[in-house]
């Protein structure tokens, strides 16, 4: 398999290589450098270099702009809804895992086939829900409907990476006195640390991305998460692309960072099958 | 001997039983928040979705049960028509260019290549990225006016005047299919390639001592091995590509007159015109087919877990 390779086969897959890098690389770039640019110079002298850069436009967007207030909207609702998702999950992928009772399979399933369940099929029945339950146009609301992501997703996950945990050290914990629980966040929950930090970036990270339910259940500006005030900045007759950009950048690199940091456990789960797309 | 042994013999099976009973009522309550969240937030939707799809509901009314009408009417609008087509086009296209793509890549990182932790690493940016991040940049590039695309083909004299990608009628499909391809396909790559890291090297070893090359061992070994991956990556991103939102409503909201309305975007544009009826129609008339797709996925991935 790993072959040594001819020169020929050298000069080929490199190539081939350098050129994905551009194509992965060159939308990237444009973004920055556009966001670095003043409409003048977007229209008037367009160029692929970041010619007359300035930092108005990130300037206009957290001072004179609610971006702050979206950002800080975008982290309560990713943040909670990650910390309710990961402590019901690691319950619930614990019991699944650990504990023998009727229907534990059936739930199992309900749990996958859940995960799989895409939210175009749900957002119109949940607008109804919502709107009964007295949550349209709150953050609660959205930190609620986020848990039909999140709770699956972040179930599915921890089955698998408490799974990898012996069960021996379980039995033992138990054997020297200590209670199902005390085993459950004394033994097992440690251990699975890897598998908590990866699944804490992944439902993170697909909250602060949602945008079709933060579209159809918020209405109020200064209640909009960063998804949707970027893409109300496209909706209008004139693109403001430099601001545009500049908030396209804000919001990419939380997560590009987190997502670098934990690499090593995002594989991982990647390889597992754990992300949607 | 075993009259010593037989009392402890026989008081063990009751203490287990009460263990077990103590256990499984702890299983319940651990796993009941989360079952609890699925019943109210994914199951009760579900089938009040294919309720209401049967009702004249509107916002404001709860209206009233009208059987089929709202499938017979969708049947016969255009909109309707154009994004059963269109989805069929846009998932097909993207899904075998993504499948093509992530082989290739996958079997070129897998072979000698020098500091494949970075090409990986390279490789997961347009998926590390937000999709609406993605599309915004994709709508940008198209732009005719201050775009990136138009800008390189004017400068390279390949075109005399902007070109629209995404307001033409024909160009504006492709441009789609690009987008999403761009975003999409890492995760193939990826799962591809920790696939075929896992096949044991023996079994290339035997290939090449019988002589086969590179292209037939790719066929013989590495194909069969990566197999499983490869079906559950095709089903689970076939479900979210045929439901995907952003790509399709941020690069063109479904325009040019319905070239690229799918069905999401459909249901979309119904809810914003109050019609939760026919909204609800429209995402449930796609449901058999992601149940299948789903059904089929839940089955392959369970036994892997």
């Amino acid at each position: 398999m790993l072959d040594k390779l001819t020169g020929m086969q050298k000069v080929t897959y490199y190539s081939l290589l350098t050129l994905v890098a551009v194509a992965i690389i060159f939308p990237v770039y444009f973004m920055f450098i556009i966001s670095l640019k003043t409409p003048r110079d977007i229209y008037r002298a367009p160029s692929l270099l970041p010619i007359n850069a300035t930092l108005a436009n990130y300037q206009e967007l957290l001072v004179e702009d609610n971006f702050l207030i979206n950002i800080r909207n975008s982290l309560f609702v990713a943040g909670s809804s990650t910390a309710v998702a990961l402590l019901f999950s690691s319950m619930a992928a614990y019991s699944l895992v650990r504990l023998r009772y009727l229907y534990r399979d059936w739930i199992g399933r309900l749990i996958l086939f859940t995960y799989l369940t895409p939210s175009a099929l749900l957002f119109i029945p949940l607008s109804v829900i919502i709107q009964r339950l007295q949550l349209g146009n709150t953050l609660h609301g959205l930190i609620f409907v986020y848990l039909t992501f999140a709770a699956p997703l972040s179930t599915w996950l921890l089955i698998g990476y408490f799974k990898s945990i012996p069960e021996e050290l379980d039995e033992q914990a138990m054997v020297d006195g200590a209670t199902r629980i005390q085993a459950f966040y004394r033994i097992t929950l440690p251990l699975a640390g890897p598998g908590l930090v990866a699944v804490s970036v992944f439902t993170f990270t697909a909250a602060w991305n949602e945008l079709l339910f933060a579209l159809i259940f918020i209405t109020s500006p200064n209640l909009q998460t960063v998804p949707v005030a970027i893409s109300r900045l496209i909706t209008g007759d004139v693109f403001r692309w430099g601001l545009i950009m500049a908030g396209a950048m804000l919001a990419a690199l939380p997560v590009m960072i987190l997502y670098y940091l934990a690499q090593r456990f995002v594989v991982q789960g990647l390889a597992a099958g754990a992300v949607k797309g | 001997m075993s009259q010593n042994v037989l009392p402890r013999m026989e008081a063990r099976p009751a203490s287990r039983i009460g263990l077990r009973q103590s256990e499984s009522i702890l299983g319940y309550l651990l796993v009941a928040p989360v079952v609890f969240s699925i019943l109210m937030l994914i199951v009760y939707p579900f089938v009040f979705a294919i309720y209401i799809s049967f009702t004249d509901r509107v916002v404001g009314s709860e209206g009233n049960f009208i059987g089929l009408q709202n499938y017979f009417n969708l049947i016969q609008k255009p909109d309707f028509q154009a994004s059963i087509t269109n989805s069929v086009v846009m998932v097909s296209g993207i899904q075998i260019i993504k499948l093509v793509l992530g082989l290739g890549l996958a079997a070129l990182l897998n072979q000698a290549i020098r500091f494949r932790q970075f090409w990986r690493g390279l490789i997961l940016i347009p998926w590390a990225m937000p999709a609406f991040v993605a599309f915004i940049t994709w709508k940008l590039l198209y732009a005719p006016q201050g775009g990136a695309f138009n800008f390189m083909l004017i400068g390279l004299g390949l075109v005399d005047t902007h070109v629209d990608f995404l307001s033409t009628r024909e160009l504006a499909m492709p441009s789609v299919i690009v987008a999403s391809v761009w975003r999409g396909f890492p995760f193939w790559v990826v799962s591809f390639l920790a696939a075929m890291q896992s096949i044991p090297k023996e079994l290339y070893e035997a290939a090449a001592l019988d002589g086969a090359s590179g292209w037939r061992r790719f066929l013989n070994v590495t194909l069969p091995g990566i197999r499983h991956v490869v079906i559950v990556v095709i089903l689970i991103s076939t479900i979210w590509t045929t439901n995907s939102f952003e790509a399709v409503w941020l690069l063109t909201g479904g325009g040019p007159s319905n070239a690229t309305m799918t069905f999401p975007v459909l249901a979309y544009y119904g809810l914003q015109s109050l019609r939760i009826g026919e909204a609800a129609a429209v995402s449930v008339a796609i449901l058999p087919v992601v149940a299948v797709l789903a059904v089929i996925a839940a089955v392959r991935l369970q036994k892997e877990n």
